[in-house]
């Protein structure tokens, strides 16, 4: 049972991760801010009693490690708690978790549908009008800042064409501007990776040997060259899946998406720990959950790739 | 064959069609879009002036303060202020009933304020608010006594309004507080439909609503963080009413054909704080001299289009205790270098203004100071803040630069809000120090229910502080709310408070 013993570890790790962000996080955002202050920073007439009541009431009196303690042990049990400021944190955290997981894997999915095929065009037709019209594309998304191409989105598509609402998630057309704002960014680098790899995979001796034997151009391309090129596209997007989330917070933030994002900006803003806290542990969660699955996929892609 | 291309192409317009359907508004329903979710419509929790624009449409207080910042009955019907000011009785008014039908009475009333000083309230920002109220008692069932620790002349103001919205008992005793913050229940002229945090809060003409219902059927209120996005929804016809509208975007709208723009003179108030110990500002003549540097009405024209006044206290016109007597610091360079070399400040010496980041206007008024100051010789840089860190390690601990921004905007419109928390002994917002004689007067005013005594004294307290240049008092901003064509009778109030019962929508 290699597979297993693997994820095991992999779990337990997970677990180090875990802890070392949160207890990172939880003391961190300690040090820079009171929410008691910030509760009644609009508020004239504050004394030093209001905000130890306020503190009290809040739980902040005690100690450090009791604070942390119990965040984690909730966390175990599975009872997020309350928020400082807007109530239990469970339905909160799930809505935003899915909302922003829709549009990271729906951007994703655009990303992985233009860019394979464009990608594998480019390669095999290296040198011609087409490849370098892609790379001149690449490089000309790459260089949209996301938030800019997203404004420009709303402008044109939802301002002046009235084609789909600007913001906010109100059904399955709110998803387009978002998602496309991200994957055309993940298209430009995913398409640079496919073409790269797959000049270098379809020049290699095994290739020569699969069309010796008379195969098809497509067996050749999507059996053997493809499946050889995507180590490096799924190892990409493993090491991307951090960075993508953090595009994400920009592009939450010109769509109004209710995601993770906007969640974690406003707990900073109102120094709200619990739900700063909450977040930052799941994403960390994610991403570690992301790798693994990386790894597993490469024993897919090849077998000859061991766990170790 | 034919069949299936033609079932495609059904389909295909009908997907066409689910996409560019126009977002959907409700015949009889206003939509509003605001920066901030409050995310708790309990009144003892919030600290939010968006609170209080959605909030005034579900909630009434004893006392309700009108569009001219006049006070009117609310659910009392008239009241008495007694026993020089330490007891006030209300008469309050019968037969009105909760959105759950609960009725209201002394009960009520006295359960909100019990509530509101007791163990509930205090772990929430709005009990420090009304910590001059000692006890409320019940006289009969329509008559309350309210029992003053202290006489408190601002309190008829603060009891209409935040955490004295008068709350329904057996419900919030029946479901709980946590159901009560995300359901809220009032006697107010709307009725809470449902609420999705980050998103919106859906909102439904109270018809038994006792001053007669609402024009609108619904009211609609959605949280959209980002000023852009606010615009681009009412551009495209997703809202029919914007609050915080960025200044920048002012002849946007005001150039656009399907909507325009509504101000009202505003609570806000933007200054540069001044260092008055350990530092070059601690001399007089220094503060004095920068004081002279600005020129105000540049910066409203450049930054604010045009949309504010310059102010020589920290105070607007509509605030009580307003002198219009007082008169700023001219803008006058050649007499502020003069003072400055009196005060043996050389040329180039450096300074620093510290201010929060998160205002993109202010953000563009700091960097013309910087230009303003190097006017008069003073090399003055900028430190931007980030809101949390400002408030609780920059001010309040002393750590400020020379320069620090301070700006304020209390709902109640009383300079002893401004006043007594900027210039007091030991006030968050006075790391520095005044003086003892700004100090009694600031006391002086707070124990008198004589109000013209109050509005002499505060004006005494603009003047001191106006000598002594303790601030840069920059401008008063308006509230500019941009507003959809077809949005009828929009009368903002310059609280801040969204009150809508007047406002109807063309069909």
């Amino acid at each position: 049972m290699p597979i297993l013993s693997f994820i095991l570890k992999r779990v337990i790790q997970a677990g180090f991760v875990l802890i070392a962000v949160t207890l990172f996080v939880s003391f961190a955002i300690r040090l820079t801010g009171d929410p008691a202050v910030m509760m009644l920073r609009e508020s004239a007439n504050v004394t030093p009693e209001d905000l130890a009541r306020i503190r009290e009431g809040l739980g902040l009196n005690r100690p450090f490690l009791v604070q942390y303690g119990d965040f984690i042990g909730g966390l175990l049990t599975g009872d997020l708690g309350n928020s400082f400021f807007r109530g239990a944190i469970a339905p909160l955290v799930s809505g935003a978790l899915g909302a922003t997981l829709l549009l990271a894997l729906t951007s994703l999915a655009v990303s992985l549908l233009i860019s394979v095929p464009l990608g594998i065009y480019a390669a095999t037709h290296r040198g011609s009008f087409g490849d370098q019209l892609v790379r001149v594309l690449s490089l000309a998304g790459l260089s949209f800042p996301n938030f800019w191409l997203g404004i420009m989105l709303v402008l044109i598509i939802s301002v002046t064409m009235r084609w789909l609402p600007p913001s906010g998630f109100t059904g399955p057309q709110s998803l387009i501007m978002p998602a496309v704002t991200i994957g055309v960014i993940l298209t430009s680098t995913n398409l640079r990776i496919v073409r790269t790899t797959m000049l270098d995979v379809l020049s290699s001796q095994f290739i020569m040997v699969a069309r010796a034997k008379g195969l098809s151009q497509a067996k050749v391309i999507y059996k053997h060259a493809l499946r050889n090129s995507s180590i490096a596209l799924v190892t990409y997007l493993g090491l991307q899946f951090g960075s993508l989330m953090g595009g994400l917070v920009v592009v939450e933030l010109v769509f109004n998406w209710p995601g993770m994002g906007t969640l974690a900006i406003e707990a900073i803003a109102q120094r709200d720990y619990p739900i700063l806290q909450t977040v930052i542990s799941i994403l960390a969660v994610l991403i570690v959950a992301v790798n693994l699955l990386v790894d597993l996929t490469y024993m897919l892609l090849d077998p000859r790739i061991r766990l170790e | 064959m034919t069949d299936l291309k033609s079932r495609l192409l059904v389909a295909a317009l009908a997907a066409t069609t689910a996409l560019t359907a126009a977002p959907a508004i409700a015949e009889g329903t206003l939509t509003v879009a605001q920066r901030q979710d409050p995310a708790n419509w309990d009144p003892v929790d919030t600290f939010l002036v968006a609170w209080g624009a959605v909030a005034s449409n579900i909630y009434d207080g004893l006392v309700r303060r009108d569009e001219n910042l006049d006070l009117q009955p609310g659910l009392a019907e008239s009241w008495e202020v007694l026993d020089e000011g330490m007891r006030i009785r209300f008469q309050l008014r019968e037969g009105v009933q909760f959105h759950n039908g609960e009725p209201f009475d002394a009960e009520a009333v006295k359960y909100t304020f019990d509530r509101l000083l007791g163990e509930v309230g205090g772990a929430g920002p709005q009990q420090s608010n009304y910590t001059t109220i000692e006890s409320v008692e019940i006289v009969d069932e329509t008559t309350v006594d309210f029992h003053m620790a202290q006489p408190d002349p601002v309190i008829l103001t603060k009891l209409s309004g935040y955490g004295a919205m008068i709350v329904p008992p057996q419900y919030i005793e029946d479901n709980g507080q946590e159901h009560f913050d995300m359901n809220p229940v009032g006697t107010g002229p709307f009725k809470f439909v449902s609420y999705e945090q980050g998103a919106q809060i859906e909102l439904q003409a109270n018809e038994d609503y006792f001053e007669g219902a609402p024009e609108l059927d619904g009211l609609v209120f959605r949280f959209i963080r980002e000023d852009a996005t606010r615009l681009a929804e009412l551009q495209s016809g997703g809202v029919d009413l914007v609050s915080d509208v960025a200044f920048s975007a002012v002849p946007t709208i005001e150039a656009s054909d399907n909507a325009g723009i509504v101000a009202v003179s505003g609570p806000s108030i933007y200054s540069l704080a001044l260092r008055t110990k350990d530092a070059v500002t601690e001399d007089v003549r220094v503060r004095r001299a920068l004081n002279m540097a600005i020129d105000k009405q540049a910066l409203i024209d450049a930054f604010l289009a045009g949309r504010g006044s310059p102010i020589a206290s920290l105070q607007g016109e509509l605030s009580f205790g307003y002198d219009p007597e007082l008169e700023g610091y001219p803008f006058d360079p050649q007499q502020a270098m003069a003072l400055l070399e009196e005060a043996g400040v050389a040329p180039g010496t450096e300074m620093t203004i510290d201010y929060r980041a998160g205002n993109s206007t202010f953000n563009e008024v700091a960097q013309a100071l910087t230009g303003f100051f190097a006017g008069i010789g003073l090399n003055v840089g900028l430190n931007p803040v980030e809101d949390g860190v400002f408030l609780n390690e920059i001010v309040p601990q002393g750590r400020t630069n020379e320069m620090y921004q301070f700006s304020w905007g209390g709902w109640t419109f009383d300079f002893d809000n401004t006043a007594y928390l900027s210039y007091h002994e030991g006030e968050k917002w006075n790391p520095y120090g005044t003086s003892e004689e700004m100090n009694a007067l600031l006391e002086e005013q707070r124990q008198s229910p004589d109000q013209e005594l109050r509005e002499d004294i505060l004006q005494q307290v603009a003047k001191l502080a106006h000598d002594e240049a303790y601030h840069i008092p920059l401008y008063n901003e308006e509230t500019v709310y941009a507003v959809a064509n077809r949005v009828e009778g929009f009368v903002p109030a310059p609280d801040k408070r969204l009150r809508l019962t007047e406002v109807s929508v063309a069909e």
